[in-house]
């Protein structure tokens, strides 16, 4: 092998520390080595670990400015109550009588409308330890309605996986990556420095999404989609990888059960209507499929947005039929899909217990339903994901748990001030299922509790403390004796102990599983059959009405709430402005800057429009969504704030498809 | 002016920007700066294109650190200065804000912070480099477009780089694994 070692870089910190704590970085679920410099309890310097195997070194604007959140004036450090919405919080002196209240609250809402009147949201900045917290309560509670920041309950999470991917350093094994409707270069930078690594080494990049975006921009071949239709081109690629024979059939006997089957449904599926639901043409489907049947090992990388829908699992089918699965460098990589499924229901009581199979509903479904009476959200998932869903209407009991006061907080009538991740040790799960302990850096502000703090506080009010056995002598959560039960929760992490993870040498991770074929997809599965027509649900239905289709994009400088409140993000750009093509503004008298308003049927977002290239002409994206990052292909108008509807639907009678 | 002092040079490779902004947040934490000024600042060019046929790219930018500055020679409190390693500051002890330095410098890069009302631009990290260590964006960047040494190490490197693509393209031609 040719190889050559960069030229060194000298790495360091000048600052005066008492303390340099070793950690991981929690921003996103790359898992970046972290060396923290502490004086005083104070972060005074970030350097990225150059032995750690995932970013040597490498820091992203996030995992090096996330420090400015801890110490910002705006910090929310007080529980907190008001009596009516748009009223001022009353601070409280400590978590006792905000929880005192809370329960009260909660056991009314329970007594006059059942257990379902409570539906809690759960954001990935309340940290893992919050959402399963908010699990076992809701189990012991007696309903379902629990939901991650994808809208989905975390069960779902990581359906459709069944394995965690080798690590994004295989990747310069590859000799080609295929990036489905994922802006790595964008949303996780130090996982795409492995992909230009792979590029250098000859790898062919080729990357698919309807935005022209940074990893569009650094691909070798790209191809324009329509969005939300990766699953879609998945299909459509082994549909023809089959008809022309590019699959390994000894690959296929030895993963799949039913192969005959299995590819019996493909020789039925027709390509018949793809080229319009994929908006690409035949040819170009051919040329990328015959490209990736020569090119094996090939790693094909997709969106976490995919998994929430239709046909996810084609993925998995085609790296196993094609026999890339299994060979260094090839394989399927799901982003945001590295955190096993937990158990943690199964040894709580509760009246669940009685109806496990009970499926957890939709939100539409909680909302059709009309019960709800309290919701629990942590950081912005109420305006990010619950809201669109007119979930919080008209509902008494909105409690808060965050750092940053943020459109939840100012929906909420209580709120609990959370510690960041910086403040609190835990498991962090990467993307490759590498397990690592996140060591705190530094102690939270006096108030500010973890997500596990929150439902032991809880649940002690509801005499459940049984269920939450992991107190310290000061009634806090004991975070290694959590982290310690929950390994064992789940096949794919039991036999790992806390403190080999705490101990693991420089340069070397653990991933899980931890025992081979301890995985519940291991050996042959069933494969993902192909439909009988490709023709899906999920395409926008793009009308006389709504000529134009809207998807939420973040921009790279904003995600979570966290920096949205850096000081400085904040003047780079504007959070509420809308990217339209210079075409399509043109036909519509709209210039750079203008105030605007995005139109759909579930309702009006007002924005700055932002002309660029970076969508094309039948699409607007809004870092804003509608309905968080749920958005992709809503059936959107935009026109200028003084023009009306109507005139923009004529002049769109223009735009060329 | 001749001088034995080690002199470095900062290189960057655009091609491999991938727009993250890391060095800009790098920068801005090493020397505590609020949204602008920007003394490292990557600009985005593009999308430019038709239909689907676009390119954009990314290039880092930041002070040239000219051999013969004009803000050095503009400064009417002396605080801008230029080190025997080459390096252009401006010393924040004596800077008064008056902003000359900006007017003069062709390619505007010193800009004013307004939280101290003190010039802020690329110092060439110089309290790390004294210590030894890489400046802040180059160490962070996860992209490695950023290149940092003495100007005979940064050559020798691009060229391995170019001989290894070389190198590398046959290799595959042979079927050998690179």
């Amino acid at each position: 092998m040719l190889d050559h070692l960069p030229m060194t870089r000298s790495p360091g910190s000048h600052r005066d520390r008492e303390d340099q704590v070793t950690t991981v970085c929690q921003e996103c679920s790359v898992g970046c080595g972290l060396l923290a410099s502490v004086r005083g309890g104070r972060i005074v310097d970030i350097q990225g670990d150059e032995q750690h195997p995932i970013s040597r070194g490498r820091l992203c604007a996030r995992g090096t400015a996330f420090v400015q959140g801890l110490t910002l004036p705006e910090r929310l450090v007080r529980p907190a109550v008001r009596k009516k919405r748009g009223g001022d919080f009353q601070p409280l002196d400590d978590w006792k009588s905000g929880m005192d209240l809370l329960a009260e609250r909660l056991r009314q809402a329970r007594e006059k409308h059942g257990p379902d009147s409570l539906l809690i949201g759960c954001d990935l900045e309340g940290g893992l330890d919050f959402h399963l917290g908010a699990m076992r309560f809701a189990h012991l509670w007696g309903t379902s309605q629990v939901f991650g920041s994808l809208g989905q309950p975390l069960d779902s999470w990581a359906s459709g996986l069944d394995g965690p991917a080798a690590p994004c350093s295989d990747w310069v094994h590859s000799r080609c990556l295929l990036l489905v409707e994922t802006d790595l270069a964008a949303t996780h930078p130090v996982a795409f420095a492995w992909v230009q690594e792979a590029q250098r080494r000859g790898a062919q990049v080729v990357a698919a999404d309807a935005l022209f975006t940074a990893t569009l921009a650094k691909a070798d071949q790209t191809v324009r989609i329509k969005p939300g239709q990766g699953n879609l081109l998945g299909l459509a690629l082994t549909k023809i990888i089959l008809a022309e024979g590019g699959q390994s059939a000894q690959a296929v006997e030895a993963g799949f059960k039913d192969a005959a089957g299995w590819a019996a449904s493909f020789e039925q599926m027709s390509l018949e209507g793809v080229e319009v639901a994929l908006g690409i043409s035949l040819e170009e489907l051919q040329h990328l499929a015959r490209l990736l049947a020569r090119s094996g090992p090939v790693t094909v990388i997709t969106g976490r947005s995919l998994a929430n829908l239709q046909h996810h699992r084609i993925w998995r089918t085609l790296a196993t039929a094609m026999g890339w699965t299994g060979q260094r460098g090839g394989g399927w990589y799901p982003v945001e899909a590295g955190t096993p499924p937990f158990a943690v229901r199964a040894d709580a009581g509760g009246e669940k217990s009685k109806a496990k199979s009970e499926a957890s509903p939709t939100l539409a479904e909680v909302r059709a339903r009309g019960n709800l009476q309290a919701v629990i959200c942590s950081g912005n998932s109420l305006s990010e994901y619950l809201a669109p869903f007119g979930l919080a209407e008209d509902i008494g009991v909105v409690a808060h748990f965050g750092s940053f006061p943020n459109a939840t907080w100012e929906r909420a009538s209580m709120t609990f001030p959370a510690a960041l991740w910086a403040e609190r040790d835990g498991l962090a799960f990467s993307n490759d299922g590498a397990v690592q302990w996140g060591a705190k850096i530094v102690e939270p502000p006096a108030e500010c509790r973890s997500g596990l703090d929150f439902w032991m506080e809880l649940a002690r009010r509801f005499g459940w403390e049984a269920h939450f056995p992991w107190a310290t002598e000061d009634g806090r959560g004991d975070r290694a004796a959590f982290y310690g039960w929950l390994m064992a929760q789940s096949s794919c992490t039991a036999g790992l102990q806390l403190n080999q993870l705490q101990s693991v040498q420089p340069g070397s991770q653990i991933f899980w599983p931890a025992i081979e074929g301890a995985l519940p997809g291991a050996g042959k599965f069933a494969p993902h059959a192909a439909p009988v027509a490709l023709a899906s649900g999920s395409q926008a239905a793009v009308t006389a009405d709504y000529p134009l289709a809207l998807q939420m994009a973040r921009s790279s400088c904003r995600s979570g709430d966290a920096s949205r409140f850096w000081p400085w993000t904040e003047s780079l750009a504007r959070e509420d402005a809308v990217q339209i093509n210079p075409e399509t503004a043109l036909l519509l008298g709209i210039e750079n800057g203008d105030e605007v308003v995005i139109d759909t049927p579930q309702g009006a977002l007002p924005a700055r429009a932002n002309l660029s290239r970076v969508v094309p002409r039948w699409l607007v994206a809004s870092y804003k969504g509608m309905n968080g990052d749920g958005v992709n292909g809503v059936p959107a108008l935009v026109h200028k704030i003084d023009q009306l509807p109507d005139e923009a639907r004529t002049l769109l009678k223009n735009l060329t498809p | 002016m001749t001088t034995h002092a080690k002199r470095h040079i900062w290189l960057v490779e655009a091609s491999r920007c991938m727009g993250c902004f890391g060095c800009e947040a790098a920068c801005k934490m090493e020397h505590g700066l609020p949204g602008e000024p920007r003394p490292v600042r990557v600009i985005q060019a593009g999308p430019v294109g038709k239909g689907d046929d676009l390119v954009m790219s990314f290039q880092p930018t930041s002070c040239c650190h000219c051999d013969r500055p004009a803000c050095v020679l503009a400064c009417p409190a002396g605080a801008m200065q230029k080190r025997e390693d080459g390096i252009v500051f401006s010393d924040l002890e004596l800077c008064i804000g008056c902003q000359t330095c900006a007017v003069a410098c062709p390619f505007g890069v010193p800009q004013l912070n307004p939280a101290s009302g003190k010039i802020a631009k690329c110092d060439g990290c110089r309290t790390r480099i004294d210590k030894g260590m890489s400046p802040a964006c180059v160490v962070k960047c996860p992209s490695g477009a950023l290149f940092f040494g003495s100007p005979a190490r940064v050559v020798h490197e691009i060229r391995i780089q170019e001989a290894l693509k070389v190198a590398k393209a046959f290799a595959r031609e042979e079927g050998e694994p690179v």
